[in-house]
């Protein structure tokens, strides 16, 4: 599975997965009772937390075997939550001037991420990549331009490939 | 061997500047003929590029690739002021930051000044996120003088918890960025943000509302919860000094020499203040590239190939971080503890990139080289050209794929940086030239 795997060959990465599930994907501006969302690996239909904590509209796309919901913050940035057929969110990413707080969006695995930055080499002063087998996140950007993914391996759905969580 | 032809086109002059840099070749990727201003103009100081200050046990910090000055803060309007050391000169955030000497932060700053405050006499303080954490503290208001520059009663920023501590919405932005040392520690005294923008936030933190990104904070007492986010009017935001100096004020200048293939232990450069504004600061041949709201251009790579819109260039980042070993078949390193994120080739390599105006133009070639971290890192040296390794993303996305072309990239380049609506014979800023 592509997801245990933390080098993706150049091959797999070229995969236009995304170009095969885009034309199915149909989109639809969801009201304030719509879905809900919830933090990474957390339940979709739980809580509306992240909205709310984002003030952000929210918009739905959904493919074959999952979706995507995407937020937008008056602050500017946007938000993507990757759900799963079943309702677990699997991914997260978000691009903007701001990062978006990171222990809403993350959830349980805020910690990782708080690890992951405090495990970067001492003195490396660059960009976040940590890929474990419990979270993968890739963190990017200096203030004012952040942009950032990530997402957890074992609840990616088998026929997802890794870039699609953009 | 490219390094022969590199020696010849070094001056005499440089040399002598470039200490560490001159008589045995550079990386073969930076033209390395780039002059130096003499850090003795009033519009330069110096730049070195050292271990970093010192820590508790009184040696280095061991930083790699940082480039440091010297700032001075003064009490507004008094000769009573504080030089302090080993500042990150940052091209890609505004603002300046020290940390303070208050116990806990290991800074320098011991010099207290005044608070900036809003009408109701609370305290402004800042929860200011970088790329995986923040910096808390008060922001104070100080004459801050750079080389023979003054920016007078500007808006720092002074980390530290001393007066307030971290208000809980400011965790979400990660790790507290609060120490000298340590896993989260800045290794530097403090931050100069020498970046395109004149503000550290701009607009959005001047309105309150949702659009506010909580960066700004009034605080009215120490306790927890005593800090609520709060607007600050954009000309009273911590901004860039360089925006707020009376003469040479529409950007800087990094200038640092070329270093060898196996890096330096020590470089020394010039932190130049203004564009085409003396005779010590002119564009030259540089090609200027024009950066969209975000500061940010597009890298194309390689040359030809796929183009990466969220690319920049920042000296506060330390390496050339791009893509992934994955992506770009460079082997990266084995090992564990951050190590294996960087670019291990067998042999330095030099790749060409191009980058462009986030309008699509001009279009200037560059050619960097990577070398092999684990070897780089076992040598002395802490000054490096060819220091790369991954980068968020992979290549189809146009999502958190980006270059970031940290102070590896600096060494050899004089790089211009010009600040947003400020006019230079350049054009009007924001733009990166080098």
């Amino acid at each position: 599975m592509f997801a245990m795997n933390p080098m993706t060959t150049l091959s797999a990465i070229r995969k236009p997965g995304w170009r095969t599930w885009l034309p199915a994907l149909f989109l639809m501006t969801v009201m304030s009772a719509g879905p809900a969302l919830a933090a990474l690996g957390g339940d979709v239909s739980s809580v509306q937390k992240d909205r709310a904590r984002f003030k952000a509209s929210l918009q739905l796309s959904t493919a074959a075997h999952h979706a995507v919901h995407e937020l937008k913050a008056p602050t500017g940035t946007t938000i993507r939550e990757y759900v799963t057929e079943d309702g677990r969110v699997f991914g997260v990413t978000w691009q903007g001037p701001w990062r978006p707080d990171l222990r809403q969006l993350l959830g349980t695995y805020f910690a990782d991420f708080q690890q992951a930055a405090k495990a970067k080499r001492t003195g490396r002063n660059g960009p976040l990549t940590s890929r474990t087998a419990r979270l993968v996140i890739e963190v990017s950007g200096h203030p004012r331009a952040f942009q950032g993914r990530a997402y957890v391996p074992e609840l990616v759905p088998a026929d997802v490939p890794e870039d699609e969580i953009q | 061997m490219r390094e022969p032809r590199v020696r010849r086109v070094l001056s005499p002059v440089l040399c002598m500047i470039a200490a560490a840099g001159c008589g045995d070749g550079s990386d073969g990727a930076n033209a390395g003929n780039n002059r130096i201003a003499p850090p003795d103009g009033v519009n330069v100081v110096a730049i070195v590029v050292d271990s970093g200050p010192l820590g508790s046990n009184g040696a280095p910090v061991g930083y790699v690739n940082g480039a440091f000055v010297t700032v001075t803060v003064c009490v507004p309007g008094t000769a009573d002021c504080q030089a302090i050391d080993h500042v990150l000169v940052d091209t890609g955030s505004s603002g300046l930051r020290l940390l303070a000497n208050d116990g806990k932060a290991g800074g320098e700053l011991s010099l207290r000044l005044p608070a900036l405050e809003d009408v109701g006499r609370n305290a402004i303080a800042e929860c200011y996120p970088f790329l995986d954490g923040f910096t808390w503290g008060q922001v104070q208001l100080a004459d801050v003088r750079i080389g023979g520059e003054t920016a007078g009663g500007i808006a720092i920023q002074v980390i530290g918890e001393a007066a307030y501590p971290v208000p809980d919405q400011c965790l979400g932005f990660g790790n507290d960025e609060d120490t000298l040392e340590g896993t989260s520690g800045l290794l530097a005294n403090g931050i100069l943000g020498v970046g395109t923008f004149v503000q550290d936030c701009g607009p959005a933190c001047a309105t309150a509302g949702s659009g506010n990104p909580g960066v700004y904070f009034a605080c009215s007492s120490s306790a927890l919860g005593g800090c609520v986010e709060t607007a600050v009017a954009a000309g009273a935001q911590v901004s860039n000094p360089v925006a707020r100096f009376a003469t040479d004020d529409n950007g800087v200048i990094v200038e640092l020499p070329p270093v060898p293939a196996g890096g330096a232990p020590t470089a020394s450069g010039s932190l130049v203040f203004g564009i085409g504004t003396r005779s010590n600061n002119g564009l030259g041949g540089a090609v200027v590239i024009p950066v969209d709201d975000k500061g940010t251009l597009t890298t194309a790579f390689p040359a030809q190939g796929t183009r990466y819109p969220q690319s920049f260039i920042d000296s506060g980042s330390n390496g050339i971080y791009f893509l992934s070993g994955a992506a770009t078949g460079i082997p990266t390193c084995t090992g564990t503890g951050g190590i294996e994120r960087f670019y291990c080739p067998p042999s330095p390599i030099v790749l060409s990139a191009a980058n462009q105006g986030a309008g699509g133009t001009p279009t200037s070639p560059v050619s960097f080289s990577i070398a092999n971290a684990n070897a780089l890192f076992a040598s002395n040296n802490v000054a490096f050209s060819n220091l790369g390794g991954e980068n968020a993303g992979i290549p189809s996305l146009h999502l958190a794929a980006a270059f970031d072309w940290g102070l590896a990239f600096f060494f050899g380049r004089n790089v211009f940086t010009a600040i947003e609506g400020a006019a230079t014979p350049g054009g009007t800023g924001p733009y990166f030239a080098y």
